[in-house]
């Protein structure tokens, strides 16, 4: 069997649709950060198929950019979700009540 | 690059250079007023080599970023809103005894991201710019980690912007698949090759950049924590989320989706009216709702936006200039406003509920004025730029015959009436109860009190003569499809 980017736009599909409910279903802040970070990579993978089918490198060069960003966010997003549990003692979002209109 | 190149590129070399500087100064002396300064300056000297890059535009600089006077305009205003933001945070973070500096260099690392968005001719130009601009935002919201809000807020952001990028990035994965070029000339040449139908990867992928837009302007159905992170923030950087990380989005979208046309891509575009539709009609509606200004503020800005859409959807001739200038009239009117906050915060707590704000006309009239002027130019009352602004979007909207949404957007918009006039009737009642409410009472720094003077002003000249500006932006936005 040979792989098509249909195999590619599967995969990468599959992993980002995880990724998005992940985000939307999940209440403890870590692991919907962690799907955040699978939606980056399903991203990734699928910018790295299609540049095989394009024969183009740019998709290859733009995920070495999105790698570089992908690490500053951990770094900052997690610095915020430790500044919150040191001060709430939670990283559950159901407890994230404080603002409401 | 060439020596032209670098002169176009001279305002974003300024925002750039200023953030190392304010750095550097910071690890060697640290002092609030003088990163502020400094800040200042970088922005300013920006500001003034606006008409040095003028002279080279239109200039592609390959393959990230093209020079041309578009985005010089949206280049101009976002840089103003930044000197804004920078004015008002040098005083609002001086009630706070923690190491402030460092929020001048998030600040102005924002701002480059922004300006990047707003020249952006390549998907990586696109993307970067956007994280660049996020992920200092992060930061910025949660700066006063002092206060559980502010924390909560910036977690919310986080997360809000995160779905933003990845979806966005999705998006620009399906659209290089079916392209296989990076470049926004190469999606123009795609859409003027296939004038009877797109292919699904692309549409797919223009559908998914969008959404990933969406986010970040806060339109239906994407605008659920908005309130929240308005909140939240600290007024200072309220007013940035507000104005320019949604300034700058505007820009990349309007010359994103420049070379399409409405009347061939029907589905895509009855998407993006369902959109903005339900954006006029929930902001509006669920303004209603609220007690607090600032959350009043936040879903009036959902509603704003889906007015910025109708002239977004108008496209064509006059469809970019109508966005920009409405543009400018927001921008405006949203800084004062978010600026006046910002200074009748106590140092505890943001003075942001309806209530802090009874007899603000009898303790602070001036306050009370310029609040008023942002409230009825947000509200669209004749004589004011909020009025011109809602007329020219109208107009373009006429123009392209988007008579629903036109009829969403008028009738919505009179329900912001009862709103905004809560907050006008709360600040002129109550005469002679001066001890009502929790407003400092310092008075206004000479920097932020000529900003916001500045700008009511401006409110008002543009609500009388429109025609100047109006033209300029028309010569200038003119997108070569």
């Amino acid at each position: 069997m040979t792989i098509g980017i249909e195999h590619i736009l599967a995969v990468s599909g599959l992993l980002f649709v995880i990724g998005f409910f992940g985000v939307l279903l999940r209440r403890n802040t870590l692991v919907v950060f962690m799907s955040l970070e699978l939606m980056l990579n399903a991203a990734m993978l699928a910018l790295v198929g299609f540049s095989f089918f394009n024969a183009t490198m740019e998709g290859n060069v733009f995920v070495l950019f999105i790698i570089a960003v992908a690490a500053a966010e951990v770094a900052v997003g997690l610095a915020i979700i430790v500044a919150l549990f040191r001060r709430r003692h939670t990283v559950q979002l159901e407890e994230l009540v404080s603002l409401k209109g | 690059m060439t020596a032209a190149d670098f002169q176009a590129l001279l305002p974003f070399m300024c925002v750039a250079a200023a953030a190392v500087i304010v750095m550097l100064v910071i690890s060697f002396y640290r002092n609030q007023t003088l990163s502020a300064i400094l800040t200042l300056a970088g922005l300013l000297v920006a500001l003034a080599s606006l008409p040095i890059a003028w002279s080279h535009a239109p200039r592609a600089i390959p393959p990230l970023l093209r020079v041309d006077s578009f985005a010089l305009v949206h280049l101009a205003l976002l840089l103003v809103g930044t000197v804004a933001v920078t004015v008002f945070s040098q005083r609002y973070l001086e009630k706070y005894r923690m190491e402030r500096g460092e929020f001048y260099i998030l600040l102005l690392l924002s701002a480059l991201g922004a300006l990047i968005l707003a020249a952006a001719d390549h998907f990586v130009a696109f993307f970067l710019g956007l994280e660049l601009l996020s992920v200092s935002l992060y930061v910025m919201v949660g700066y006063i980690f002092v206060k559980e809000k502010a924390l909560e807020a910036a977690v919310k952001y986080l997360f809000l912007a995160g779905l933003t990028s990845a979806l966005l990035l999705f998006g620009l994965a399906l659209i290089y698949a079916a392209l296989g070029s990076m470049e926004f000339s190469a999606l123009a040449a795609a859409v003027a090759g296939a004038p009877d139908g797109l292919s699904p990867f692309l549409v797919a992928g223009m559908l998914l950049v969008f959404a990933g837009a969406a986010f970040k302007l806060s339109v239906v159905p994407f605008h659920l924590w908005t309130p929240d992170i308005y909140q939240g923030a600290p007024a200072p950087v309220t007013a940035f989320l507000a104005t320019v990380s949604k300034g700058c989005v505007v820009a990349v979208l309007l010359r994103f989706f420049a070379p399409l046309d409405p009347a061939s891509q029907t589905g895509l575009f009855s998407a993006l009216a369902a959109v903005a539709g339900a954006s006029m009609i929930v902001g509006n509606l669920l303004a209603l709702l609220q007690d607090n200004l600032k959350r009043i503020l936040a879903y009036s800005s959902i509603a704003h936006f889906g007015y910025i859409l109708v002239a977004f959807l108008a496209g064509g001739e006059n469809g970019p200039a109508a966005a920009t200038f409405y543009l400018v009239t927001y921008f405006a009117a949203t800084l004062i406003a978010f600026g006046v906050i910002g200074y009748l915060s106590p140092t505890d707590q943001e003075a942001d509920t309806v209530a802090d704000y009874r007899g603000l006309f009898w303790r602070r009239p001036g306050s009370a004025a310029l609040l008023s002027i942002a409230i009825f130019s947000l509200l669209g009352l004749p004589l004011t730029a909020g009025f011109m602004g809602k007329f020219f979007l109208v107009a373009a909207g006429a123009a392209a015959g988007l008579w629903p949404l036109l009829i969403i957007l008028t009738v919505s918009a009179t329900l912001g009436i009862f709103y905004y006039l809560r907050i006008i009737i709360a600040m002129y009642s109550g005469e002679g109860r001066k001890s009502e409410g929790r407003t400092a009472d310092a008075p206004f720094a000479p920097t932020s009190a000529t900003v916001l003077v500045l700008l009511a002003v401006l409110l008002i000249v543009i609500g009388i003569a429109p025609e100047p500006l109006l033209a300029f932006i028309q010569a200038a936005t003119t997108l070569a499809p």
